[in-house]
């Protein structure tokens, strides 16, 4: 028996190896052959069409400046989404088409999530910066225009690494909410339905309220917060904590009132329409001292909602700059004091008096999608889903409050949706500077990045844990911006930042 | 990765001459003499080459932008002015008078006067070459225009008075060379056979590594017009541009822009940032100041120090000096070693009396132009406007300083929105202060 089933098995291997060599030999005849004509046929339009069954994707290109233009010229698929020959083209070819053929065969097109693979973040994976300028060897023709001709000139000149598509990312697919221009009718276009305010809310008591804003048809909520201690910060044991949560800081805060939403988008259009310098000169800093005549944002570049729509989606993409002029000029407009929340402040209103990983119960591990783990099985997001907007649920977008459920105090999207500016500068050893109790403590005194709190829509689950810190990113956060100087106003390469408005309680009410 | 890749590839297609950074990775790599053409030096020409007939258009044509004129027919055979602009008409009867007694009349109807004069003169299209010579505020402007209608361009420098002119320049100079326009700038000591056999000289290692270097233009005061009663505010600024820093862009650009060249062609790059200081001692009209002294740090413990005045009765001298680790030398003919002894010297050409002169045969003034011929006629491309470019904006960086009284990098200025003047340029009042600046003001860069 062993015998016979030792030579069966050395037969099957036998035979196996056979084909394999035949298999092998055909293979290598038909390419020896073919070669070229199989190489070309495989990056042919309609051979990828017919494995990428996101028939968008092809109607995008029909409409886009690569197919549908004055020449008649077509720009087919892998003259962009592969490099020219000679520059890594079988490399990158193999390396797409196994990564094709496994989504072909093992996943649902229906399922992937297009819309996030079109963020540029994602497309600079596919789209190949030699194959742009294989194509457009002159950057500038005689008749492009002076913000083309200075925008060019800032690519050839930047130290950064900038790719073609931070600026034309849809040339060759159309989006008819991008632009590629200066969107000057930004806040423009009103339409009034009702009555404008024409006071703010007269507060007497502390206790939540709803602020009306002078000038506009727009109201917030927001929500008192008594005075109190906790620990900020996470215990050293706390899940996939970061080390500059720590060590744990006792801290006492007085009251304070915190918005019940981060800034929405008409909020923030109210400030713009009432401030905004079409033309003004970048680079003017607003100063506390000049707040009778506040300057506010220039018209941003394209469409800062990202398209998405506005009204009670959060604001995204101004600046730390643009985010604390909008306090200062809701406090001229309400007599009251606004500004953006201290790291301290931002965290306690986060807890909600609960001192673990989140404001609800759960462990970040079974929430996290990264890990080896979790190349196998999928996240638990029961529990957090319905609380947080994050990377698992977002579809890579904001979303409006009434999405999730509040936390303990009321407040929604503390954790995720977009990342909220604190008052503070960043320093990662905030915490370990001072180890006594800390009554409303601040951070550095100077620094070059402000605290950024909460996590955003693209965060995982790990960092929207209420601990969890971050900061601006200046500089990586305005590489696209062609004007020189950048706008203080607009980032261009950030769009999961916002923000939410702290009321201090001010003497008058503190009775 | 990718950057160096694309500048890589920027390099290999934008035609512009061997800039800046050629020559300097040439100094740094080798200490054998190497060719003209690798250096980026203009041909030295006896004359410039036969071919078709030229004709120029001169716009701006006061002292200089006639000069200028004059050069360009004195360059070689068939070179002819047919047009002028100018927004006086003074000045454009005496330009023609000054032809017409050469005997080389310009036809009445080819000459334009007003602020869009130069639009008109371009848009003739006999006109070949346009010869740029206003003050040069107007110079970005001009120089677009001029691609845009596909001539060739001499300009003179400096070729702007601010960063949003500069940039301007730079990437007009890039469309000129994407369609093969030629551009020669009034840098004139880069056309001196002097100035560029002691340049090869210093390439070649003869004063060992560059350590310092001076600039320095000392003179006594310059022209100045006061007021005349029937002037309104912008024909009195223009009358008197070398006075005003929105039209001249102080006389450490009109004129030391010349030295400032000679020393980032000699170090090979521009100049990382920038402190000095500078006033208004004895000026008497405008907003500009009359002495600078400014130290232009080129990295790596690498200064030069630039100084220009323009005061009456001070020490006067003009010239630049540019010290080594094994010599130094004037730029300008002569290599000393560290001792202070000759090592070489550039040799003058004889006058009738076998006895050598202090000067090249032709002046620079016009080999220049027949650089320009020479480009035009035998394809041999030349494009000067972005190496002019990042020279002014270096005096505009060291200018900026001594108005601030801050340091200023390179990288705010040229990312600087500065926009010197008013914004709409007509004849009438100006609704505009123009005060000298004082140190320690806070400026918007």
């Amino acid at each position: 028996m062993s015998l016979k089933n030792h030579q069966g098995q050395t037969f099957v291997s036998r035979k196996t190896k056979a084909i394999f060599i035949v298999v092998g030999i055909l293979i290598t005849l038909v390419v020896l052959i073919s070669g070229k004509a199989v190489v070309s046929y495989t990056s042919s339009d309609k051979y990828c069409v017919s494995c990428h069954i996101h028939p968008m994707a092809d109607q995008s290109w029909k409409l886009s400046a690569h197919y549908n233009n004055r020449t008649g010229h077509i720009v087919h698929c892998a003259e962009c989404h592969l490099p020219p020959e000679g520059h890594g083209y079988l490399l990158a070819k193999a390396k797409h088409g196994f990564k094709d053929v496994y989504g072909y065969l093992f996943k649902d097109s229906a399922r992937i999530n297009w819309e996030e693979k079109k963020l540029l973040d994602n497309a600079r994976g596919f789209v190949y910066e030699k194959s742009c300028l294989g194509c457009h060897q002159n950057l500038f023709p005689v008749k492009l225009s002076v913000d083309g001709s200075n925008a060019h000139l800032f690519y050839t000149t930047s130290k950064e690494p900038l790719a073609c598509i931070n600026c034309h990312l849809n040339v060759g697919h159309y989006d008819k909410n991008a632009l590629h221009a200066h969107n000057t009718n930004f806040g423009v276009a009103v339409t009034i339905n009702q009555a404008n305010y024409s006071e703010a809310t007269h507060v007497e008591k502390f206790e939540n309220f709803n602020e009306k804003i002078p000038g506009s048809n727009v109201s917030f909520d927001m929500v008192a917060i008594p005075g109190g201690k906790y620990l900020m910060g996470s215990p050293d044991n706390e899940p996939l904590r970061n080390s500059d949560e720590g060590p744990l800081r006792k801290v006492t805060l007085s009251r304070f009132w915190i918005a019940r939403n981060e800034v929405t988008w008409d909020e923030y259009m109210a400030f713009f329409r009432a401030t905004g310098s079409q033309g003004r000169t970048e680079g003017q800093v607003v100063t506390k001292k000049n707040v009778d005549a506040i300057t506010g944002a220039t018209p941003p570049w394209g469409a800062p909602d990202q398209g998405w729509g506005k009204g009670s989606r959060p604001a995204i993409t101004m600046t730390w700059h643009a985010a604390s002029v909008y306090c200062q000029w809701l406090s001229k407009v309400t007599g009251k004091k606004y500004r953006l929340p201290t790291e301290a402040e931002w965290e306690y209103a986060c807890r909600a008096e609960t001192q673990t990983p989140y404001f609800f119960a759960g462990n970040p591990k079974n929430f996290t999608s990264t890990g080896l783990f979790r190349k196998l099985f999928k996240p638990d997001t029961a529990g957090i889903a319905s609380r947080v907007v994050y990377k698992v649920n977002s579809s890579s977008k904001t979303k409006e409050p009434q999405s999730v459920k509040a936390n303990p105090f009321g407040l929604k999207n503390m954790s995720g949706n977009v990342a909220e500016f604190c008052l503070d500068f960043y320093s990662p050893d905030t915490y370990k500077r001072d180890t006594t109790e800390a009554v409303n403590p601040r951070g550095p005194d100077s620094g070059q990045e402000h605290v950024i709190r909460g996590g955003s829509f693209k965060s995982d689950a790990a960092d929207v844990r209420s601990a969890a810190r971050d900061f601006t990113k200046t500089k990586a956060w305005l590489v696209t911006d062609p004007q020189m100087p950048k706008s203080i106003w607009w980032y261009s390469d950030c769009i999961d930042v916002g923000f939410r408005v702290v009321c201090e309680a001010d003497n008058s009410t503190q009775k | 990765m990718e950057n160096i890749d694309r500048r890589k590839f920027i390099g290999k297609t934008a035609l512009a001459g061997i800039g800046l950074a050629g020559a300097g990775a040439i100094i740094s790599a080798c200490k054998r003499k190497p060719d003209s053409q690798a250096l980026g030096l203009p041909p030295i020409l006896k004359g410039a080459p036969k071919g078709k007939k030229l004709r120029a258009g001169l716009i701006g044509v006061g002292a200089r932008g006639t000069g200028a004129a004059i050069n360009f027919i004195s360059a070689g055979p068939d070179l002819e002015i047919i047009a002028l602009a100018d927004v006086f008409q003074d000045k454009i009867d005496a330009c023609r008078e000054r032809f017409a007694s050469f005997k080389l009349p310009i036809p009445a109807e080819n000459c334009f006067t007003g602020f869009d004069g130069y639009k008109k003169l371009m848009a003739l299209p006999d006109v070949d070459v346009v010869i740029l010579a206003t003050p040069c505020k107007f110079r970005p402007e001009h120089f677009l225009e001029a691609v845009n209608t596909n001539k060739h361009v001499f300009m003179e420098k400096p070729v702007a008075v601010d960063p949003v002119g500069i940039r301007s320049i730079i990437t007009t100079a890039k469309k000129a060379a994407a369609i093969g326009l030629c551009v020669v700038t009034g840098t004139q000591r880069r056309h001196q056979e002097d100035y560029i056999e002691t340049y090869k000289q210093v390439v070649g290692g003869a004063i060992g590594r560059i350590t310092s270097a001076k600039a320095f233009w000392n003179q006594d005061h310059v022209w100045f017009r006061e007021r005349e009663k029937e002037w309104n505010d912008m024909e009195y600024m223009i009358r008197n541009w070398n006075n005003f820093c929105w039209l001249c862009g102080d006389h450490i650009l009109d004129t030391h822009v010349h030295n400032i060249d000679v020393i980032n062609w000699f170090l090979g790059k521009h100049p990382e940032k920038a402190v000095g200081y500078g006033g208004r001692a004895r000026r008497v009209t405008g907003d500009q100041y009359d002495f600078f002294s400014i130290d232009l740090d080129y990295g790596n413990g690498v200064s030069s120090h630039s100084m220009c005045r323009q005061i009456d009765s001070c020490s006067n001298s003009t010239g630049e000096l540019v010290m080594g680790t094994e010599g130094y030398t004037n730029c300008c003919n002569t290599i000393w070693d560290l001792n202070g002894k000759i090592k070489w010297q550039f040799e003058y050409p004889k006058d009738e009396n076998g006895n050598p002169m202090n000067a090249v045969k032709i002046p620079p003034y016009v080999q220049e132009h027949m650089h320009l011929v020479h480009a035009i006629r035998t394809g041999n491309y030349v494009n000067e406007a972005e190496t002019t470019a990042i020279s002014t904006l270096t005096a505009i960086m060291a200018r900026t300083a001594a108005y601030t009284g801050r340091t200023v990098t390179w990288d705010d200025i040229f990312k600087s929105d500065m926009d010197l003047g008013p914004k709409k340029i007509e004849f009438g009042p100006v609704d505009m202060v123009f005060e000298t600046p004082v140190p320690g003001t806070p400026v918007a860069l």
